[in-house]
């Protein structure tokens, strides 16, 4: 009889998935090695035991190659990992109530060093919600019909979401129509919409709301609509609808620290910032009140930079600033050539400068590129080739 | 993994660069397949990529462009000056300063002429030949009776970018492959294409057609009044692309864009 082998099989496949508390995050190979040795060892046996129903076993149906997670499982998990977090505080002493993420992932990393390079091989535990994927409840009844009208498309949510969007602007056409039948529109003029501020969500986005793969014409196909959908006079309830497809951006100027103005012994206001460009590294001294010289490490800028393009980064932020002549500086650098030596020393001075100056300036400043560190390092030469990106000379024979 | 957010194309583990999406061009793909075994996708490993990531924009170094007041803005400026706030802005190059005596033209050239990365040695060229310009110019308004002063420009910067101008050819040859020849046919040229080999021409000219005595400077400067007067090797080489494309011009038809 196949009957306990396969409930012991059972048992072992479960023992492999609710391994411990602490869930290795390369779990899912583990249960393809598992789930293909049992079948090859118990034939199709447990293929019909380990889905709910029975109905299903008489079809080959596409989801049993994706790992089924029934509610069931994923609620028990969710219990476990609650109960687990609680005695991992217990363990680390600290209180279980207020045992944050970040709590876990301390506690997690200092309980099981690893000393592996990939990130995701470490040991990792997180809510069940973000290891296991989120998939679809069975789309099907006890009699195999679909409950979904759309699904034998392949995408239901998808479509049904371009139909529910198409629904709303074929009933804002309406509602048009009828306004204009009854006299002429009254020129109302439209809220100004904050879309500097948000921005359409990404085909990423969109795949896990909608928990469906789609293609790249789907999604733009969708962002049109929307945005077609936007152009018309929409109410409150519509735009709820949109902004839902609409996540918010950073203001980037919020980001750059502003260095706060110090004083020293004499009541002079300076301010200290450090520069970096490819491998050379500046830190800068600058002065409130000054004459316009430059002293890098120790030497004047004139004697220290012969070359005139140099001279000409350094001048660049006061330029732009309008402050050529008022600001004294005094840098030090070190490492990279006479360029990178100029570039990192006029990031250090733009940064410093930020203290003196207003936000909107530090705006400008960092739309004109000088607050940001140039990331372009020297590429790495690859073997096989001669450089970076030169090859060898192509011999025929 | 299907819900972890995914970067486009391929990344590996020690290089944290962002593939740059190939622009549609008439020239072959330049990307290669990675060598995976039959029964695998295989992926196209970018070659042109670049260490910022696509959502980086060029910074606008221009002064005047902040000291704007907002009311002198149209709808669209100051739109796009919100959404300048939102955006990543890319580092502002080495060669670029807010100077109002920074030509992009003169940039350009001179990045041209640079040989193994000597930029010094090719500025400072730049540099002599614009003051070898001026002082000929100068020499001859001296020299000329006041009718004629008029008509002498004086300023190099001025003489640099006509003498330019008058190099661009307007249109040029492409070799196209049409039963197993290649056939030369007459094509209109883009504008960055027309100044690019106006460039290159006025440089070849200088750098192969010289005496081995005479320095880079003063020969650059004589081709360079030559061609504002419309004269000289440059300017020849021009109709000489003319004069070609004319010529083949039945094969004009070749063309499909």
């Amino acid at each position: 009889m196949a009957a306990p082998c396969v409930s012991c099989g059972r048992v072992v496949s479960y023992r492999l998935f609710l391994g411990g508390r602490v869930i290795l995050a390369q779990r899912q190979g583990l249960w393809k090695t598992a789930a293909a040795e049992l079948q090859k060892g118990a034939g199709s046996q447990i293929l019909r035991l380990r889905h709910t129903t029975p109905v299903m076993t008489k079809k080959k149906i596409a989801a049993s190659r994706h790992e089924t997670y029934t509610e069931d499982f994923i609620k028990k998990q969710i219990e476990e990992f609650n109960i687990g977090k609680r005695h991992l505080a217990n363990m680390m002493g600290e209180d279980p109530e207020t045992f944050t993420q970040e709590d876990i992932d301390r506690a997690i990393t200092y309980l099981f060093p690893s000393g592996l390079f990939e990130k995701r091989a470490r040991p990792v535990m997180k809510h069940p919600e973000q290891i296991f994927p989120k998939q679809r409840a069975i789309q099907w009844g006890e009699d195999g019909r679909p409950f979904h009208f759309l699904f034998y498309t392949g995408k239901p949510s998808y479509y049904s979401l371009m139909h529910e969007v198409y629904g709303k602007l074929l009933h804002i056409e309406k509602r048009q129509d009828q306004l204009r039948a009854r006299g002429p529109l009254p020129e109302k003029s439209e809220a100004s919409r904050d879309l500097i501020g948000s921005r359409w969500l990404i085909k990423e986005e969109l795949e896990e709301m909608l928990v469906e793969k789609l293609s790249d014409q789907d999604y733009t196909q969708f962002i049109r609509l929307l945005e077609r959908l936007l152009t018309m006079p929409c109410n409150t309830a519509e735009e709820e609808f949109v902004q839902r497809f609409r996540r918010s951006v950073t203001i980037q100027s919020k980001k750059q620290l502003i260095e706060p103005v110090q004083y020293d012994e004499r009541g002079m206001a300076f301010s200290r910032s450090e520069g970096k460009r490819k491998t050379a590294t500046a830190e800068a001294v600058v002065y409130g009140q000054g004459s316009g010289r430059i002293s890098i490490n120790g030497t004047d800028y004139l004697l220290y930079f012969p070359v005139m393009q140099d001279r000409e980064q350094l001048m660049f932020p006061f330029h732009f600033l309008d402050r050529l002549g008022k600001h004294d500086v005094t840098c030090t650098v070190s490492g990279g050539g006479r360029s990178a030596q100029a570039g990192a020393i006029r990031l250090a001075v733009s940064k410093a400068l930020c203290s003196f100056v207003t936000e909107d300036e530090v705006e400008w400043m960092r739309q004109a590129g000088l607050l940001t560190t140039d990331p372009r390092v020297r590429e790495r030469k690859k073997p096989g080739q001669e450089g970076a990106r030169r090859k060898f000379t192509w011999k025929k024979r | 993994m299907g819900t972890v957010l995914k970067l486009p194309g391929v990344c590996t583990a020690g290089t944290p660069g962002r593939p740059k999406l190939l622009p549609k061009s008439r020239a072959f793909p330049f990307a290669r397949v990675g060598g995976k075994g039959p029964g695998v996708t295989a992926r196209i490993t970018q070659v042109r990529w670049s260490r910022y990531g696509p959502e980086y924009r060029d910074p606008q170094v221009d002064k005047e462009h902040y000291r704007k007041s907002v009311d002198e803005l149209t709808e669209e400026e100051r739109y796009d000056q919100e959404l300048k706030k939102t955006q990543l802005i890319k580092a502002a190059p080495a060669s670029r300063t807010s100077s109002v005596f920074e030509d992009p033209l003169i940039s350009k050239f001179t990045n041209m002429m640079m040989k193994g990365g000597n930029k010094v040695l090719a500025r400072s060229l730049i540099t002599q030949t614009l003051e070898a310009v001026k002082r000929k110019q100068f020499e001859k308004y001296r020299a000329a009776s006041a009718e004629e002063r008029a008509n002498i420009e004086r300023n190099p910067y001025t003489i640099f970018h006509q003498a330019l101008k008058n190099c661009e050819p307007v249109i040029g040859l492409v070799p196209i492959l049409k039963g197993g020849h290649f056939y030369q046919v007459p094509v209109p040229l883009a504008d960055r294409r027309r100044r690019f080999l106006a460039m290159k021409w006025m440089i070849t000219e200088c750098r192969e057609n010289k005496h081995r005595r005479t320095l880079m400077p003063e020969k650059l400067s004589n081709e360079l009044l030559e061609a504002f007067h419309n004269q000289g090797p440059v300017i020849k080489r021009k109709h000489n692309m003319h004069k070609m494309a004319e010529a083949n011009r039945a094969l004009a038809h070749y063309r499909w864009w």
